[in-house]
């Protein structure tokens, strides 16, 4: 039988109880759980993925009193029911992944967004960015204020090209839309398949000639057009498809355009199938897993179309940026974490992984590869920047635009049939 | 009195009925409820954001049948209907009669038949998606054995982007339809095939038929039930299709592969446009309700056989 503990002990153990329950509530602030941060977005792998986990890890060493926490989808899934879902929860995200353009300014609309002018404001945040990004055309703002923090600037299409096969066909990049031909022609007439483009998707050869588009038509008819203000089916836009059609006329593209898939294209082209590739700016990193070693490649944009138009040297590219939700939990502590992600330091660890960073001097500071290096002259060069219609403009429009370029590529419809078409097709979605 | 007697019996029995019709009521009101939840609610609620504007994520916006309007003179729409309804033909070419074929072919317990048919029933097991994407390299222009095969038997003009042509690329799905579920239908039928007397075939072979004549005057018959399951599974099941278009065409090329599904799924998601695609998932519902009601309905009528 064990012993009855003395009363006075027994009262001794119940104030060290209350003692130690006293000091323990008093020292609760410093034991309590990190404030959590969760930010969704589409980067599965690779070179940027390795880059966002290392600045994540150095942020939380930083603050040790903010815990990041990734909710990541596959990039399709991401966009077509990934985020819809996210943000409609009752507690979102509080920072997510998002398009500049058409998605952000839905989400400013629908107080998915938070308006980002005081923070942006403070502390000369907004001023580390190059100018253009914060311009109405990027998509980054609505109404005025800034709903995105743009992390960065893709080009959506510029023609990648084997320097291989350009040597033994002894060609050079073209100056102009006749030189492109020409070389097209001979490539051709070579056996070669001048260009592959894999457009089952659409957007691959879609977005191409919605560039070659802005190149022809005057900017307002082409905005107007788009924004189903004004008909397809003008001369200048047609002059639009003619171009289109020459390639298709000089055995430019390659016999299963319509059914191939935008990766089997670029496979074929690192396999050295076909001349040239246009696509977009993740040919680079794409690159680095897929081909081989001594694939020698390059690149140059869409060659001078008319001297006179106001956007004749353009690359076509869009921003990306991480928005903060209002409605979730954290938003302060997000916006910590996206000045420590766009500090210059971070940035060039973000271009050096292959991203194209907004930030002032991110690029010129980076050590990067000499095939991002071209990419970023480019940008530099370039005396404006089109963005793509699918994510500036309603994107069964642009998808409509899109087909009527399919048709002429495949030889399906003349330029003036395939406008009769389109015109016809957005007819229904005018409401 | 008497009436008083029938009056108070009544309402006894009246009180009884009520006692007990709540009684099943409170047995079937789990069930209730759950099919209310499941199946009621999201069907209303489907047909209410089939008529607005809605993109998933803003407000809906109420505008009545103008989706409707707009379907019905969506001719990408109405294609895909004629583009499953082929597809459908050819399922019942590829899929049911030949599952029908090899059935009767396979009826046999002589050695190697049962692997035969577990051969060919394999394909069933794999998934819709793998199974496109597998035939997706199989067709390849340059690298798919097809091609490579009439490449090495000297048949080089024959190579075709066989996807990639509005008259080739249907007609590939639907064979990698049949592929995948001949097997299917053949094991339907060699099940219903064990279940026919014997003596039948026995009798006609004592009169002088024909395997031919007793195909078509017992075998057919007698698997006249199922071969109306097998046909309205059939063409359910296509109206459903959207895996291996999926994966293998996409809709393309030029929208000569678009079937009801994939057009659903690329107006609500790829587009942003739910509320139209909504309404083009209604549609859609009528219509394999209506097929399935008229086909049923002429099943029960034509249940009797006659041989």
């Amino acid at each position: 039988m064990l012993p009855r503990t003395p009363a006075l002990t027994r009262r001794a153990f119940s104030l060290l109880a209350l003692g130690a329950a006293a000091w323990g509530s008093a020292s609760l602030p410093a034991l309590a759980a990190p404030a959590e941060v969760r930010i969704t977005h589409s980067m599965t792998g690779g070179a940027q993925k390795e880059a966002f986990d290392a600045i994540v890890a150095a942020f939380e060493a930083a603050h040790p009193d903010i815990k990041i926490k990734q909710i990541v989808y596959d990039d399709d899934l991401y966009s077509d029911t990934g985020l819809i879902t996210q943000l409609k929860s009752s507690s979102p995200p509080e920072i997510y992944f998002q398009w500049a353009g058409a998605p952000t300014q839905r989400d400013a609309r629908e107080g998915f967004a938070m308006d980002l002018s005081e923070a942006l404001g403070a502390e000369g945040w907004k001023d580390s960015f190059i100018a253009p990004a914060f311009s109405q055309q990027m998509g980054v703002l609505n109404d005025g204020k800034p709903y995105l923090v743009p992390i960065t600037l893709d080009v959506t299409n510029v023609i990648w090209y084997n320097k291989q096969i350009f040597k033994e066909a002894g060609i050079a990049p073209p100056a102009n839309w006749a030189e492109l031909i020409d070389l097209t022609k001979k490539l051709a007439g070579k056996g070669e398949t001048p260009f592959v483009i894999g457009n089952q998707e659409l957007w691959p050869l879609g977005n191409w000639a919605s560039h070659i588009a802005s190149r022809v038509v005057p900017p307002a008819d082409y905005e107007a057009a788009f924004r189903l203000e004004k008909p397809f089916n003008t001369p200048d836009f047609e002059k639009a498809l003619n171009l289109v059609d020459e390639i298709r006329q000089a055995g430019g593209f390659n016999k299963d355009i319509a059914g191939l898939g935008a990766d089997p294209a670029m496979s074929t082209f690192f396999q050295g199938a076909a001349a040239m590739h246009p696509i977009g700016s993740w040919l680079v990193s794409s690159a680095t897993e897929l081909a081989e070693k001594d694939f020698d490649y390059d690149e140059f944009n869409t060659p001078l179309i008319d001297p006179a138009h106001p956007l004749k040297d353009s690359v076509i590219g869009t921003l990306t940026g991480f928005a903060v939700s209002p409605k979730s939990q954290n938003p302060q502590q997000a916006i910590t974490f996206l000045r420590f992600f766009t500090s210059p330091e971070n940035q060039v660890k973000w271009a050096e992984a292959g991203s194209f960073s907004p930030v002032k001097g991110a690029m010129e500071k980076a050590k990067l590869d000499p095939k991002t290096k071209a990419m970023a002259d480019l940008l530099n060069s370039a005396g404006s920047l089109v963005p793509p219609p699918d994510t500036t403009y309603p994107v069964e429009v642009a998808e409509a635009y899109y087909q009527a370029a399919a048709y002429v590529a495949g030889g399906e419809k003349s330029p003036k049939d395939a406008l009769v078409w389109l015109d016809d097709r957005v007819k229904t979605m005018r409401k | 009195m008497t009436g008083g007697a029938v009056k108070i019996s009544s309402s006894t029995g009246a009180t009884g009925a009520i006692r007990a019709g709540a009684t099943g009521l409170i047995f079937v009101a789990p069930a209730l409820v759950l099919y209310a939840a499941f199946v009621l609610w999201p069907l209303a609620s489907s047909v209410y954001y089939s008529m607005t504007d809605w993109d998933g994520i803003s407000q809906a916006r109420w505008i009545g049948f103008a989706n409707f309007e707009r379907a019905f003179a969506d001719k990408i729409h109405l294609a895909s209907y004629l583009h499953v309804t082929l597809y459908i033909l050819g399922t019942l070419v590829f899929e049911v009669s030949f599952g029908l074929f090899m059935a009767v072919l396979l009826n046999s317990d002589r050695p190697g038949f049962a692997l035969l048919r577990a051969l060919f029933f394999s394909p069933v097991v794999l998934s819709m998606s793998a199974a496109g994407v597998l035939w997706t390299f199989v067709f390849d222009y340059r690298t798919g054995i097809i091609n490579a095969s009439l490449k090495a038997i000297g048949l080089t003009d024959w190579a075709q982007p066989w996807l990639s042509q509005p008259t080739t690329a249907l007609l590939c799905v639907m064979l990698v339809s049949g592929w995948k579920f001949a097997g299917l239908y053949m094991i339907l039928f060699f099940a219903a095939l064990r279940r026919i007397p014997r003596h039948l075939y026995e009798a006609a072979r004592l009169e002088g038929a024909g395997p031919v004549w007793s195909f078509c005057n017992i075998t057919l018959p007698l698997l006249k039930q199922n071969i109306l399951v097998a046909v309205l599974l059939a063409v359910t099941g296509g109206f459903a299709g959207f895996d291996l278009f999926f994966t293998m065409t996409n809709g393309q090329p030029y929208n000569s592969t678009e079937v009801p599904a994939t057009w659903i799924m690329k107006q609500a998601f790829d587009n942003d446009q739910l509320g139209y695609g909504i309404a083009l998932t209604v549609i859609l519902t009528g219509v394999v309700c209506l097929i399935s009601l008229i086909y049923l309905r002429y099943a029960e009528r034509s249940h009797v056989v006659e041989y």
